[in-house]
């Protein structure tokens, strides 16, 4: 990796097993990322493939079962108390939810200066810095924003709060879960415009999370396909979405629907559903549901490997990009 | 043929801080055998359009005005009891969540019987023939009958909602964001079985949704909502390709689209008036780039401005060059 700056963040082999009463979960298993400054990355995937427990676990707010964090090639994943609220100031989360992200009893000034005093920052800077976060958001004069309360807001407003309090700590890595999906069609671009141009002034890594790939080709360079808490594609944005190599996303590509006419509706090329093939052991994850699936498949698991041009594929089939 | 047509509907919720006019002088129709998109913001009044037309509102919400004609009667004067004679019968509802139509503690063999034995008055051999029947279209294993809906997944128990809705064998359902919950693999599965339905069944449907996509995907026919009005209907491709109302258009920036890369996404800046005191002109004037003073004064019919297309937009005859304009981000800037 010479020539190539230290990641911000980077989950090496990471891995988290919850264990309930009647049976072993493997949310997510072996999963290794990184994203540098400027970069963002998006993950991609149902709900339940281990999206969101990733990005947790990379935030420290949960602990890995196994596997090793990095923030800036330091490890990070035994670290508690003061240099834990050190990292936290360093990678901040946006809500998914703008309408209970932000204490409705609370003005926006006050929630604004909350995450200030919890990391330390000096009083006198509080008012210039919260000034500087809402010019960023776009809610302007700042002034006339300060002292209203979150039901005076609209969808759009608040997810703006929510994003400017999550730029006050200075931080280095930005991590959105579903950004946008609680908001308006119409509103959704100002905040999908707003992250990206946060990302690209301020020099942040930023991890999108979303189930929403149209999304995900709008803000990330970078995108993981997750399947079953695995990662089983990896790489440029771009021609993954036009060349996808792992067949679980051909499947997923082919079934975003597009908001123009003359679509494609031929059947999908997967089997089954979600729910038949959860319980897993050797073999490959997408297995049961692939329609290209040989007796490999099912004896040996695909390490997700290089196929050259930045891309990784967790398939016996696929062929080098 | 049209078999649902709604003329100068108006819903009204009474709140304390006075009369939301949630649906405010709707027209709307639905020719038998096709989808009819209902698409718009969240508070846009396409929910409570949909629940009207069932005639499912909440206490709080009354039919103001206007008419809903069904297989050519009147639905607004009729007694709740006529008109749960229709629910189910003829005109059926699937909810969001399924969960809210499927009890998940009771087998959906019962739930099906139960609507098809109490509310159809089949036996309950022929009822159970048709409970086959039912999950077979909606493409589920007919070993499910025995199983709970809370052992289900998010698409099964849509699947079976739908099933439920349709046991009656209705001539129209109304479904309410029925996929907005799901993956999106489940969520494409779920519109075939829909989009099957209907060529087999004839089956005529409003699909309530946020998203044009859905539309575009799912819909023969679109009608766009903003504010309590229906600012724009016609067939989708004409909608999608040529619309005629400012709001379709800057719509059609708003939202990344998968197959094309990179054209820079324009939000439409603002929000959509309170429905307590709407203003007097057009609703959307406050955020259309292409507002003339008129607009903010009066309101502006539903007219036809091509073959079957209807907008409501004083300036819908300079459409070419508003769309034209409509493509530029500029325009949009707040």
């Amino acid at each position: 990796m010479t020539g190539q700056p230290v990641p911000v963040i980077a989950g090496e082999a990471l891995a988290k097993t919850f264990r309930l009463r009647h049976r072993t979960v493997h949310a997510v298993q072996g999963v290794s990322l990184a994203v540098r400054a400027g970069e963002a990355l998006g993950i991609v995937g149902e709900s339940g493939c281990g999206k969101t427990t990733t990005a947790r676990m990379l935030l420290r707010l949960e602990d890995p079962s196994s596997g090793r964090i990095r923030f800036l090639d330091e490890d990070i994943t035994d670290r508690r108390g003061p240099a834990l609220l050190h990292f936290r100031a360093r990678a901040q989360l946006v809500f998914q939810n703008p309408f209970d992200a932000l204490n409705p009893r609370f003005t926006i000034r006050r929630s604004l200066t909350e995450p200030l005093r919890n990391f330390g920052i000096a009083r006198e800077q509080h008012a210039s810095r919260i000034e500087a976060a809402l010019q960023r958001v776009r809610l302007l004069p700042a002034a006339a924003w300060l002292d209203r309360r979150p039901h005076e807001l609209s969808g759009g407003q608040l997810q703006r709060v929510v994003l400017a309090r999550a730029l006050l700590p200075g931080p280095l890595l930005i991590v959105a879960d579903e950004p946008v999906s609680m908001l308006d069609v119409s509103v959704r671009a100002g905040i999908l415009n707003l992250l990206r141009a946060a990302r690209d002034e301020l020099g942040l890594a930023a991890i999108y999370i979303s189930h929403d790939l149209a999304l995900i080709r709008y803000v990330c360079e970078r995108t993981a396909v997750m399947y079953l808490g695995r990662i089983v594609e990896e790489g440029p944005t771009a021609p993954l979405i036009s060349e996808p190599l792992h067949p679980y996303t051909k499947a997923l590509i082919a079934a975003v629907p597009v908001p123009r006419v003359g679509q494609d509706r031929a059947a999908l090329p997967i089997l089954g559903s979600l729910s038949e093939n959860s319980h897993q052991d050797a073999g490959c994850v997408f297995r049961a549901r692939c329609p290209y699936a040989v007796p490999r498949c099912a004896g040996e698991t695909p390490e997700l490997r290089d196929v050259g041009t930045g891309r990784r594929v967790a398939c016996h089939l696929a062929l080098p990009a | 043929m049209t078999l649902l047509s709604v003329r100068g509907l108006h819903v009204h919720y009474l709140t304390p801080q006075g009369t939301v006019r949630a649906v405010d002088g709707t027209d709307l129709d639905v020719p038998a055998g096709s989808i009819v998109g209902l698409v718009g913001e969240s508070g846009c009044g396409k929910s409570t359009f949909g629940r009207a037309l069932m005639g499912v509102l909440p206490s709080t919400a009354q039919i103001a005005a206007g008419s809903i004609v069904f297989e050519g009667r009147d639905l607004v004067p009729l007694s709740e009891r006529e008109r749960r004679h229709l629910r189910w019968r003829r005109m059926a509802f699937v909810p969001q969540t399924a969960m809210n139509a499927l009890d998940p503690v009771q087998r959906l063999r019962a739930q099906l019987l139960e609507v098809l034995c109490e509310r159809g008055g089949l036996s309950r051999a022929a009822a159970l023939d048709r409970a086959l029947t039912l999950l077979r279209m909606v493409g589920l294993d007919p070993r499910v009958l025995h199983d709970y809906p809370h052992q289900f997944s998010g698409g099964m128990r849509q699947r079976a909602s739908i099933a439920l809705a349709l046991a009656l064998d209705p001539a129209l359902v109304i479904a309410d964001e029925p996929v907005t919950a799901l993956d999106v693999i489940v969520q494409r599965q779920v519109l075939d079985v829909l989009r099957d339905l209907q060529h087999r069944l004839d089956l005529a449907m409003v699909l309530v949704t946020h998203d044009m996509a859905v539309v575009a995907y799912a819909c023969d026919r679109v009608a766009v909502m903003y504010a309590g009005q229906i600012v724009e209907s016609g067939p989708v491709a004409a909608v999608l390709e040529a619309p005629f109302h400012p709001y379709t258009m800057g719509l059609s920036h708003a939202f990344p689209d998968l197959r094309d890369a990179a054209a820079a996404l324009v939000p439409i800046e603002g929000a959509p008036p309170s429905l307590l005191s709407p203003p007097p002109g057009c609703r959307f004037a406050e955020r259309c780039p292409f507002a003339e003073p008129a607009c903010r004064t009066q309101p502006p019919p539903l007219v036809e401005v091509a073959q079957d297309h209807l907008a409501a937009c004083r300036r819908s005859s300079a459409a070419t060059e508003l769309r034209a304009r409509a493509m530029q981000p500029k325009t949009w800037a707040a």
